[in-house]
């Protein structure tokens, strides 16, 4: 099939099937006859018979769709912009962020307020680093901007929390120092989800 | 016809009033129970029909959501609504729930058995009264004013819907539900449900003779329990919730305890007329296999609401009066003339 | 003994209701009242042992009654209490007061006479319902058809009532619409002749 067939907008000249439906019944006898037709069509067994077969795959072909949320969650496409990530140099530990700043102005909504200071090594450090998830829009810019690949939307989209400093400071977003070997690295834009192959399903049109 | 009833009335042996308190006693915890867990049974299947867990986290397989509704029900606040018929709003659910046990009086359950190591004779049936059937209908009917006074009363215009529905509805449905159950009435001479448990002791059940009569009960027992092929009074997504628009709380809830009870009533009025009662069925007892039919009626009601959609109101009166009634009449009218001959 | 306090009970029950039904101005209270009297009558039937009686008549009122609270629930708005007319209240109390008195004479005279028989006593082992079907289709046979017949008439006049413009839809037939043309012009007629007037 090439790709001409797919810009065809014009509706008439394409083969649609047209449906076979009965005109609605005029007369008396053509309203009983179509009564007596429908009685006597299994239709609302077949009905049944759906719903029945659906439970009997749920129950006993493992084909229960529910996902239990708090306690199993279904993995979350890269490109979906949740809480900033701050990562790590893997070889160092050390943070990535170099302070240059480019986040804070780059920011829309003007929530993210850093102050740096040089460090004995005549180096930039961040020494103040918050964002305001209260202003946050998660438009992704501070992300897109940096330049060391150093701030990055993570996966953490739980945000009910007591205080709203809970997760808003650098050493929040920060990768533990611990679990630096579970870091992962930012997958790019155009990135699928890792389950994207079980989501994959024949469209309606397959039938 | 007559050498029956003196079969009846001489076999019952001597019913002391310990065994009808045992029973009475038996029906209403029994019953209340399990409607009172019908919701949970009908959420569990819902789910499972759709492909979902139903109710999950509050005890073993969620068997305590009943306990938590109960307690959320219990503890929410009664409102009554300021412009509302206050007396007529507070005791409309309460002639939902009352009539619906009321009519589980007249209702045999199980089968006779005495109580081990006693002399106490429990009855098939609290109150055998000889005219059972009637009177078990009459009630479920009488049951019908919980929710039309409910609509009535409580000044909202989706309550007035709904009142005036349920007033449509079951006058209708009235008139099939009658005339299905009147031919097997015919055949058996006798208003008595354990004169139809014992004329099926030994032959076919009545369904195989009266299978027009049967699917019309059927039909007719979905629209007077309310439930959702015929469910208008209460359609979410046309009238809020009809005549329990305005109600919270435990007055809710008596609705709802009444529904499951009629649903359990129709249930047992189904099994007993059409499917043969409390007789033993091969080698399985009868108190069994009554057991099973009931929950089988229970169970294709909640399947039915999972599988097909509502109707139209007009949709419904057209069904009643074009189709079923005259159905009725002449499924009535032929065993008339098959008895005569 | 416990069937004097039964009866007691339904009496003081019924009257009670029956009063209510009557005096009350709220038209949800009445009928209430009017149902619920009729549940408490057809205890008097359970009383004397006519189940079957009882049973008609509990089936019957309740929907019977339940057609009135249709009729209500058009006329009447339910929450409020109705304004009601009395022209003449004096002649009315009258009018009523001796027509409950002579019920009162006419159903007491037969028991004071000690004239009340059972014509058809229950005999034991015969079924309600055989019982009343004896007599509606021997002694009672041609008042039965005749009520029958009424009931036919009544049945067949009321679907010719409301069903006379059943078959065509208000708003896509075009009878319909010829007929809402001609009220238009009527109205229009009407208006002008007002304004020459």
């Amino acid at each position: 099939m090439s790709l001409e067939q797919f810009k065809n907008r014009n509706v008439g000249t394409q083969n649609y099937v047209k449906l076979d439906l009965d005109h609605s019944p005029t007369t008396g006898w053509c309203q009983f006859k179509q009564v007596v037709k429908r009685t006597f069509k299994p239709e609302l067994f077949v009905g049944l018979g759906v719903t029945f077969r659906e439970m009997v795959n749920a129950l006993f072909r493992g084909k229960m769709h529910t996902t239990q949320y708090p306690f199993e969650k279904l993995p979350i496409s890269p490109r979906y912009r949740a809480i900033h990530d701050m990562l790590r140099l893997l070889e160092s530990g050390n943070y990535r962020c170099i302070g240059c700043g480019l986040c804070e102005k780059i920011c829309i909504s003007d929530c993210i307020s850093m102050e740096t200071k040089y460090d004995e090594n005549q180096r930039k450090e961040v020494s103040e680093y918050t964002i305001n998830f209260g202003r946050c829009i998660f438009c992704g810019y501070c992300a897109e901007v940096c330049p060391e690949l150093a701030i990055v939307h993570g996966g953490r989209y739980e945000n009910a929390s007591e205080q709203r400093a809970s997760f808003s400071l650098f050493e929040d977003m920060l990768t533990p120092i611990d679990q630096l070997n579970l870091q992962q690295e930012y997958a790019g834009f155009g990135a699928i989800s890792p389950n994207a192959d079980e989501n994959v399903k024949s469209t309606p049109l397959a039938y | 016809m007559v050498s029956t009833i003196f079969l009846t009335a001489t076999a019952l042996p001597e019913v002391i009033w310990i065994g009808v308190i045992i029973k009475a006693v038996l029906i209403l915890a029994v019953i209340a129970a399990i409607a009172g867990f019908g919701t949970y049974i009908e959420r569990k299947i819902l789910a499972f029909m759709q492909r979902r867990l139903g109710p999950q986290h509050v005890g073993p397989f969620g068997l305590l959501q009943l306990a938590a509704d109960g307690i959320k029900l219990f503890t929410k606040e009664d409102i009554i609504p300021q412009h509302a018929n206050k007396f007529i709003f507070s005791i409309a659910p309460v002639i939902t729930a009352a009539t619906a046990f009321i009519a589980l009086a007249a209702v045999p359950v199980f089968p006779d058995f005495t109580i081990p190591f006693t002399d106490i004779l429990v009855p098939s049936i609290a109150s055998d009264i000889n005219v059972g059937i009637l009177f078990v209908l009459g009630m479920m009917a009488a049951g019908l004013y919980g929710p039309l006074l409910a609509g009535m009363s409580q000044g909202n215009k989706w309550g007035i819907i709904g009142s005036a529905r349920t007033a449509i509805q079951f006058l209708s449905y009235e008139v099939v539900t009658g005339l299905s159950v009147l031919a097997p009435i015919m055949m058996v001479g006798s208003l008595s449900f354990v004169d139809f448990n014992d004329y099926q002791t030994d032959g076919l059940w009545l369904v195989v003779y009266q299978p027009i009569a049967f699917v019309l009960f059927l039909i007719a027992g979905f629209a007077e329990t309310n439930r959702t092929p015929f469910d208008l009074l209460e359609h979410e997504a046309e009238i809020i919730s009809g005549y329990v628009t305005e109600y919270s709380g435990m007055r809710w809830g008596l609705f709802f305890i009444g529904e499951y009870a009629n649903m359990i009533t129709i249930g047992v009025i189904a099994s007993i007329v059409f499917l043969g009662g409390y007789n033993d069925f091969l080698f399985i007892p009868g108190w069994i296999m009554i057991i099973g039919k009931i929950a089988f009626s229970f169970f294709f009601m909640l399947w039915v609401r999972a599988a097909w959609p509502h109707v139209r109101p007009d949709q419904l009166m057209w069904l009643c009066w074009k189709v079923l009634m005259p159905l009725a009449v002449i499924n009535v009218l032929i065993t008339g003339l098959v008895i005569m001959i | 003994m416990y069937e004097t306090i039964a009866f007691y009970t339904f009496a003081i029950s019924t009257t009670i209701l029956f009063l209510i039904t009557v005096m009350s101005k709220n038209v949800l209270y009445a009928m209430t009242a009017l149902a619920s009297g009729m549940v408490m009558i057809s205890g008097f039937f359970f009383l004397l042992g006519a189940d079957f009686l009882g049973v008609v008549q509990l089936i019957v009122y309740v929907g019977a009654v339940m057609a009135l609270y249709g009729f209500a629930m058009m006329f009447f708005d339910a929450t409020r209490d109705i304004k009601e007319k009395h022209q003449n209240p004096a002649l009315v109390f009258l009018l009523g007061g001796l027509m409950a008195l002579m019920f009162v004479v006419i159903f007491s005279a037969p028991i004071i006479g000690d004239n009340v028989q059972a014509l058809y006593p229950i005999v034991e082992g015969v079924g309600n319902a055989q019982a009343v079907g004896m007599v509606l289709f021997t002694k009672y046979l041609v008042p039965f058809e005749v009520a029958a017949l009424m009931l036919l008439v009544a049945m067949i006049a009321g679907i010719i009532l409301a069903g006379k413009k059943m078959d065509y839809s208000l708003t896509t037939s075009e009878a319909a619409d010829e007929e809402i043309n001609v009220e238009e012009k009527l109205q229009a007629d009407i208006e002008r002749e007002k304004g020459e007037a």
